[in-house]
């Protein structure tokens, strides 16, 4: 993107606001991100200030020709496989008021107590679901279905063949049905 | 048992299969019940993200990050201003006792017979007579020897 390398340039140059211009663009993607990798606000807060330090540590050395945000994301999920704690999954779902409202949104359809009661099985199922998934899984799974990466651009932030992105966005996918399938089995 | 092609389902639904994958599979799907069935669940568990929150950063998030980078500068420098500080002390030093050396050099730079007669005198004992050469009672006994010669 221009407006990447321009920012970049202009760090390089030692303009010192210009590497906030580069959080500013990417915080929303970087802490949802880490939001749904680690399962609560205070650790996703934590993790994607340490993301982008390290990011600013390694700026000097970012090749211009390479794509700034999958560069991003690779050190968001790095940061967050390895992060010190382990993950608690707190409401990941209906917890702001966007959250409620697309809650409210998906039962549109069919407004009715159980369509709505539907919705909210279908979020802590998916929860649960996340929260048992493997980092490894977990983190293709949301760079897939939450951020909506590309199979190249998933290859591309986890450093990995096509080929594998391929494999193990099938095997997150079974896993993670298989979970959800428990929960709801469990929890009627 | 599950049918090998179930591991295409991900890729089909993805959109990432090639128009000849895509063809193929979707006329394998109509006649497998084990992919028609997986086929089925992937679908819906795909429709659950369709309206998954997302979560923005949390306000002052960016004033956060930047006063930790403003951190980390602050650190880089702290440990430079010690190491020029030492460096400055020695070479202020070496100055000094190279330009002692040449100043000792310069003073002690005088002519060989001059030299000689202050190493002689250096090394005889009048210094200790009771009218050592060049003192006052020297100088008067020399007149003296003079006027006696008259």
């Amino acid at each position: 993107m221009e407006e990447d390398s321009s920012i970049i340039k202009k760090h390089k140059d030692g303009d010192p606001i210009a590497f906030e211009d580069l959080v500013l663009a990417y915080q929303d993607k970087i802490y949802n991100l880490c939001r749904y990798m680690l399962g609560n606000a205070h650790d996703a807060e934590d993790a994607a200030q340490d993301a982008f330090l390290k990011a600013y540590q390694a700026l000097p050395k970012f090749r211009p020709e390479a794509s700034l945000y999958t560069w991003l994301y690779r050190i968001a999920t790095n940061t967050c496989i390895d992060y010190k704690r382990k993950p608690v999954f707190e409401s990941l779902f209906g917890s702001s008021e966007e959250g409620g409202r697309l809650i409210h949104d998906r039962a549109s359809e069919d407004p009715s107590p159980e369509r709505l009661y539907q919705s909210k099985q279908i979020d802590r199922a998916l929860q649960e679901g996340l929260g048992k998934l493997s980092p490894k899984l977990r983190a293709i799974i949301i760079l897939k279905e939450i951020e909506e990466l590309s199979y190249e651009e998933i290859a591309d932030t986890l450093e990995i063949s096509m080929g594998t992105v391929k494999s193990r966005i099938a095997r997150a996918r079974e896993e993670l049905q298989k979970i959800m399938q428990k929960y709801r089995e469990q929890n009627p | 048992m599950s049918c090998p092609k179930t591991k295409l389902i991900s890729a089909y639904l993805d959109k990432e299969l090639s128009p000849g994958e895509k063809t193929a599979f979707e006329a394998h799907v109509q006649g497998c019940a084990s992919c028609s069935h997986t086929f089925e669940e992937m679908r819906l568990l795909r429709a659950s993200f369709a309206n998954v929150e997302r979560h923005p950063a949390p306000y002052g998030f960016a004033t956060r990050v930047m006063a930790r980078t403003a951190e980390l500068e602050k650190k880089k420098t702290s440990w430079l201003v010690p190491f020029f500080v030492r460096f400055a002390e020695v070479a202020v030093l070496l100055v000094v006792i190279t330009m002692g050396i040449l100043a000792g050099e310069v003073m002690t730079n005088s002519s060989p017979a001059t030299t000689t007669t202050n190493v002689s005198s250096a090394l005889s004992l009048d210094m200790f007579d009771a009218t050592p050469p060049g003192s006052l009672g020297g100088a008067y006994l020399a007149m003296t020897e003079v006027r006696n010669e008259k």
